[in-house]
């Protein structure tokens, strides 16, 4: 098919005319979003100071078990970390829920990719 | 809801601009019902646009009801450099592209359009209707990509420019997406050739 022909078919579309309530049906919602009050802003002077100290705290905690480890290896301890037993086993019982939550997520990710490609998601 | 007519909307746009922007002052202002008179001059063009998109009457109205809507929101953003139908063509791309990306159009997968037989006999009108229309099918079953540079050059009147800007796309990347699209739809619709090549020998006979 030349170009021609695709342009005589796409070009000539008929043109719709909206219905003739169309201009009252849109102004009756903007006056009802006129009408409405504004949205909470997001409390972003509240988030600030408890994001930056979340931050900080976390940032220290990581500081400070380095140094530890830096410590514990320069003084050529086998063990650097004492793990006491009661912790150990909920420990390894995480470590399962994260791989088995990763691994959720991974296959979620995988079929969400499929189903977009085929259109059934 | 409509009845067909043989104009289309977009060549409006320049008459309008003043309109255009005295309106936008007027609602920035605080006055909401000179919104009106954009939605006046503009529910043509846009409900066209999200026809094209869909090919469902109702769900076009209801796709421009939300894109004048959001303009309507977003009107402090238009920052006046391009013009305001520019403006507003290219929110309406984004909300009718989100819009059917949410519920994609009710299509069928390119390879299913039927084609009519055989080149068409002159006089044929209702198998000329038939073929135009297998082909406006096929353009919506295009991949995305490909589709909206095509629904948006014809509307925007063979504009390739103008159909860049609605989807913020450089000029080159458009062309070598409706060059695509048109290699898609000849080898679709390989009768269409044939017919043409009939069409041009009898012209030159």
């Amino acid at each position: 098919m030349r170009d021609e022909k695709i342009n005589h078919i796409l070009a000539s579309e008929e043109a719709l005319i909206p219905s003739s309530g169309f201009v009252s049906a849109v102004m009756e919602r903007i006056r009802e979003d006129a009408a409405a009050p504004p949205p909470i802003p997001f409390p972003w002077k509240r988030f600030v100071p408890g994001a930056v100290l979340a931050m900080g705290g976390l940032g220290w905690g990581a500081v400070e078990l380095t140094r530890q480890a830096i410590k514990a290896a320069r003084s050529a301890q086998p063990v650097l970390l004492q793990i006491p037993d009661s912790l150990l086993h909920p420990m390894e019982t995480a470590g399962w829920v994260a791989l088995a939550l990763g691994i959720s997520w991974a296959s979620w990710m995988v079929a969400r990719r499929a189903g977009g490609e085929s259109r059934l998601l | 809801m409509s009845h067909p007519t043989e104009t289309q909307v977009p060549s409006q746009t320049a008459r309008n601009a003043a309109e255009d922007l005295a309106d936008v002052d007027r609602v920035l202002g605080g006055n909401a019902a000179a919104f009106e008179g954009i939605v006046q001059r503009w529910q043509g063009p846009l409900v066209n646009m999200a026809w094209r998109y869909c090919r469902d009457r109702s769900r076009a109205e209801e796709m421009a009801q939300d894109a004048f809507i959001r303009a309507w929101r977003n009107l402090g953003q238009w920052r006046r450099e391009s013009s305001f139908s520019t403006w507003l063509f290219a929110l309406a791309a984004n909300v009718f592209r989100n819009e059917l990306k949410r519920v994609p159009a009710m299509t069928l997968p390119m390879d299913e359009v039927a084609e009519p037989s055989g080149p068409a006999t002159q006089g044929d009108a209702l198998d000329e209707s038939m073929r135009q229309e297998a082909v406006r099918k096929a353009v919506l079953a295009l991949p995305m990509r490909y589709r909206e540079p095509v629904l948006l050059f014809y509307f925007h009147e063979m504009d390739v420019g103008a159909a860049a800007q609605t989807m913020k796309l450089p000029e080159g990347t458009v062309k070598a997406r409706l060059s695509r699209a048109r290699e898609l739809l000849r080898r679709r619709f390989p009768h269409l050739a044939q017919e043409h090549a009939a069409m041009e020998s009898r012209r030159e006979a």
